[in-house]
């Protein structure tokens, strides 16, 4: 059992044999392909399904599904509970009836496991109890009931792991948490992670995909105490939590069968390590190193990890947090806490809850276990290529930058605001106005809501504006290339008068064809954003913030929060076939540039300046993120050197006021090895964007953008 | 006409890690008094401004040509020739050059803006990094060098420079306080050798070395190993003599020479002088390791 490396290095081993088997048959595809047997449960029997309303098929469907789904043991495991329903695995809630699926399902949230782990599931169906008493008689009493129904429905599937358990030997610890956990507060560690992992498990069974939030923060003081009772050991609390880790790849399947061949490593099951509570204290304890000693040692990429620094991090932890990067994968991202929290409070979330925050499952920032939470795209290249340039029409003029930028502006109001109606129509309650607003009806997720704090009080679904916080966040794509793109033709257009704006349109329509020097001249003469030139990295600042003021506008219009983001996450792959050729060089349907990232290929000042440029825009006015991807050649984070280096460039991110970036490891010929022989590179794992995918499982086009990103970045 | 105050530089490269520790900026400063037949950056030999040409960025557009007062270029149905004999460096041609095939060897630049660079990276620089001075020779530069440093020490930004120590003894004593690290080539013990490889004496580089180590100055000794040239006895032997009269040296690297640099002679009108043969393996390397180990030297 060797656990992949891809730059040739060579994994501690620190687990037992035993677990190290379990991880290896989990990442081989042993639990993924098992839940594939079983896709989903029937509901064809229904007589009465048509004239069911569709909460109550929703209802019918997880009762199913507690009770038919089939129960796994695996060989040796410390934690119980398993999602095995293949259909789950597609996002979907595994029943079908007809053959067709019932609903989708949730994503894009961290749930609140907090309350599980401290309060149990008992003080959950108590608010539900007390809920129902309050909704009886009014339109909220179904939701409601459906949250009495689904708390009875995890009591089923937990009755029947305690069933299979208790006859079987090798298993008494795990029959003895689960007769407390999840319904009671965990009283020590292990059994904390069996909470935290039964309800996970439940969630994912009924097809979301939540991910997991501060693991350290949730779990260290149960250690901590333990550790101090001589109640369990380090060793025996690192293989407790490896199989946590373990358990979360029961979705491996070793096919691409979701979201276009980008991987089968993506539920969206995020953690968040270190970083300050509540009350501005470092959480940072030995759960967090335990934690990166298991991903050091299996290199699992299926729980993209996330760590919080700030100015006073110590140098300690990202020396070890360095040592695990090397490896490569992309499996630890980072945030700039600082920024992040004066982000959010700056938004209006108070100081407390700010210092709570999480991600949703990619990196987009939320408060956990209250946040609605959903993003919307746009591509900004598109709205300048097609909207301001009107596709490059020969009669398009302007007298000056400043005119284009102003009539740009414009088109990019436009498209915030085209999502604002559009979103708003969608989940406002027909026949009401924005200004008296209702939340409108949605699919039913009874079972997710009742770990979103708000739901069960206020008797309102979690994307029916139960949470307490309902966020709508407008992402702006395309980012480096509009701003490539006003920047060369501010400087060959208006500065230099090489051309005129008519005669660039034309070599635009034409792509470039018959141009060869002009395209050559414009590549090697601008420096584009990522190469720490204030000229151009001044008209990004300017772009992110003109973008920011017009959705905080349409801020606090209705019920729910319009913070900006930037993200393409892959979009820049199904948005290439709609581009022409822009005027930083690149000729139509190329993939260009992901995230708050560079242009791929215009970056030659290495990764300093890229997060200098990354640094300049007022990133406080991003609420939901920015996120920058950085490549690094394994020979730059060679030895003691690299290790220092790698310290270094967090370090200079974080005082630099860097929000969130993604480093990853890895040599592009590699990965062109991985793709003629992905045989032999099975667990090879890359950060695609707010994820990790196995690169065997992404779609050839998904791997050839991975390659481009990493050979030219 | 060239002027004192502007400093010869060939590049300047942002986030280095292998030019000493920490998260480094390396500045090359062009001219060398060596001709190492291992050269890695041979464009940094000569002082004079010589005009690199990179043919597989030419996209054969022909603008060298016409703007060229000597007829240096020409343009062949598939070829792009440049006769440097013609060639005065007025660099008409590389102004001319869409695609970045044609680039000057040398820029002039001013301490000020080498620190404007330099300073760009302050954040990542943490108590480790810094500036390295490289090249090229810093020294041949020796009054340009120290102003840089001494700049460099004023804003409080850390020193390094990697110096094949072939240079004015006269310098040392202001030249040492102003270096945290010498990164210092020890190409060859064998006198005969050493000046039959590199065209020099090593005397004085030795010299200069026990000099800048009696003044208190750090070192890290760098040592290229060159397949049957310098992976002998006698050499290893003169590594471990060196080693143990200073007093300030931190450890010793050895370097396996690599290829690399040979094809960096194409851009300067010149054959590749790379050779295979000279490139050890990594056996090699570790019997070299043991020997110098075994004779007390600490190696990184």
């Amino acid at each position: 059992m060797t656990f992949y490396a891809p730059n040739g290095r060579v994994r501690p081993v620190r687990l037992s044999e035993s677990t190290r088997q379990f991880a290896w048959d989990s990442l081989n595809q042993k639990y993924g392909q098992d839940a594939l047997k079983t896709m989903a449960i029937s509901m064809d029997d229904l007589e009465n399904y048509e004239s069911m309303t569709k909460l109550e098929r929703y209802d019918e469907a997880i009762y199913r599904i507690a009770t038919q789904a089939p129960i796994r043991i695996c060989p040796d495991e410390k934690l119980s509970g398993a999602a095995t329903l293949g259909m789950a695995i597609n996002h979907r809630v595994p029943a079908t009836y007809g053959g067709k699926t019932v609903t989708y399902s949730i994503s894009h949230l961290t749930i609140d496991f907090e309350t599980v782990v401290k309060y149990g599931v008992n003080h959950i169906r108590a608010k539900a109890e007390a809920a129902l008493q309050t909704h009886l008689g009014t339109e909220r009493e179904p939701f409601a009931r459906s949250c009495i129904h689904c708390l009875n429905c995890l009591d089923l599937w937990h009755q029947r792991y305690l069933d299979a358990l208790s006859s079987m030997p090798g298993y008494e610890a795990n029959y003895r948490n689960l007769q407390r956990v999840p319904h009671q507060p965990a009283s020590n560690f292990y059994e904390a992670v069996q909470s935290i992992w039964f309800i996970f498990a439940f969630n994912r069974l009924c097809g979301n995909w939540p991910g997991v939030g501060r693991l350290d923060y949730l779990l260290g003081d149960y250690l901590e105490k333990d550790l101090r009772d001589g109640t369990v050991t380090l060793d025996e609390a690192r293989e407790i939590l490896a199989h946590f880790f373990i358990k979360g790849c029961e979705w491996i399947t070793g096919n691409s069968n979701f979201q276009n061949g980008s991987g089968d490593a993506q539920h969206y099951q995020n953690i968040l390590l270190c970083g300050i509570d509540e009350n501005g204290k470092e959480v940072t304890n030995q759960v967090t190193y335990l934690a990166l000693d298991v991903l050091e040692e299996l290199g699992i990429s299926d729980y993209p990890t996330s760590v919080r620094l700030n100015a006073n991090t110590d140098p300690k932890l990202l020396r070890r947090l360095a040592e695990v990067m090397r490896y490569g994968g992309g499996i630890l991202a980072v945030y700039g806490e600082d920024t992040v929290i004066d982000s959010l409070t700056k938004y209006g979330y108070s100081l407390t809850e700010a210092r709570k925050f999480a991600n949703d499952g990619c990196w987009e920032v939320q408060v956990p276990g209250k946040t609605f939470f959903a993003y919307i795209p746009f591509d900004s290249l598109r709205v300048l290529q097609e909207k301001t340039l009107k596709g490059y029409a020969p009669d398009r003029a302007f007298d000056s930058f400043e005119d284009l930028y102003a009539a740009y502006l414009v088109n990019v109001q436009e498209a915030v605001e085209a999502i604002y109606r559009d979103r708003t129509s969608k989940l406002l309650k027909p026949n009401f106005r924005e200004h008296e607003w209702q939340w409108g009806e949605q699919k039913p997720c009874t079972v997710i809501s009742l770990f979103e704090g708000g739901c069960i009080e206020s008797g309102h679904s979690y994307v029916e504006g139960g949470p307490v916080y309902n966020v709508l966040s407008p992402h702006i794509g395309g980012l480096a290339d509009a701003v490539n793109s006003l920047y060369v033709i501010k400087k060959l257009v208006f500065d230099e008068k090489k051309l005129s704006f008519a005669e660039l349109m034309t070599v635009l329509t034409n792509n470039w064809e018959g141009n060869e020097p002009l395209r050559q001249y414009v590549i090697k003469t601008y420096p584009l954003y990522g190469n720490d030139n204030d000229e151009v990295d001044a008209i990004y600042a300017r772009l992110l913030n003109d973008f920011s003021a017009f959705c905080r506008q349409l801020d606090g219009r209705c019920d729910y929060k319009f913070p900006a983001g930037v993200s393409t996450f892959g979009r820049q792959l199904e948005w290439a076939p709609f581009r022409m050729a822009s005027p930083h060089g690149r000729r139509a349907h190329e993939v260009l540039a992901g995230n708050t990232s560079p242009t791929p290929g215009s970056d030659r000042e290495g990764a300093t300046a890229i997060i200098r440029s990354y640094c300049k825009a007022d990133l406080v006015n991003l609420p939901t993120g920015a996120a920058l991807d950085l490549k690094l050649l394994p020979s730059s984070v060679e030895g003691e050197d690299g290790l220092d280096a790698l310290v270094a460039l967090l370090q200079g991110f974080v005082a630099l006021g860097g929000f969130f970036m993604q480093p990853d490891v890895v040599d592009a010929s590699v990965l062109r090895e991985a793709q003629e022989h992905p045989e032999d590179y099975q667990n090879l794992s890359v950060r695609v964007s707010g994820w990790n995918a196995r690169f065997v499982t992404l779609c050839k086009e998904w791997q050839d953008m991975v390659i481009d990103q990493h050979e030219k970045g | 006409m060239k002027k004192d105050n502007l400093i010869s530089v060939t590049e300047i490269q942002r986030f280095c890690m292998h030019d000493g520790p920490g998260v480094r900026t390396t500045v090359f400063l062009k001219g060398c008094p060596l001709r190492c037949a291992w050269c890695h950056n041979p464009e940094t030999q000569s002082t004079a401004q010589q005009i690199l040409y990179y043919p597989q960025k030419c996209i054969g557009c022909g603008a060298c040509v016409a703007v060229c007062p000597r007829g240096a270029h020409r343009l062949t149905e598939d070829a792009h020739l440049f006769d440097r004999a013609l060639c005065q460096g007025c660099r008409a041609c590389v102004a001319a050059c869409c695609s970045g095939a044609l680039e000057p060897s040398r820029k002039e630049m001013t301490v000020e803006e080498i620190l404007t660079v330099v300073e760009k990276d302050r954040a990542f620089y943490g108590a480790l990094g810094g500036i390295t001075l490289s090249g090229g020779e810093p020294m041949a530069q020796p009054e340009n060098a120290l102003a840089l440093l001494r700049e460099c020490r004023r804003r409080g930004i850390g020193t390094a420079m990697e110096t094949c120590g072939y240079f004015d003894a006269s310098y040392l004593e202001a030249l040492v306080p102003l270096v945290d690290l010498f990164l210092w080539d020890f190409k060859d013990g064998n006198p005969a050798r050493h000046r039959e490889y590199t065209g020099v004496d090593p005397a004085r580089i030795r010299q200069n070395l026990c000099r800048v180590d009696a003044l208190g100055g750090v070192s890290v000794l760098r040592c290229i190993m060159v397949k049957g040239v310098n992976m002998q006895e006698d050499h290893y032997e003169a590594i471990a003599s060196l080693w143990h009269s200073l007093q300030h040296c931190k450890h010793v690297e050895l370097l396996p020479y690599h290829a690399y640099g040979g094809s960096k002679m194409i851009p300067l009108g010149m054959e590749d002088n790379g050779r295979r043969e000279w490139i050890p393996s990594e056996e090699d390397m570790e019997t070299a390791k043991n020997i110098l180990i075994k004779k007390g030297i600490r190696l990184k």
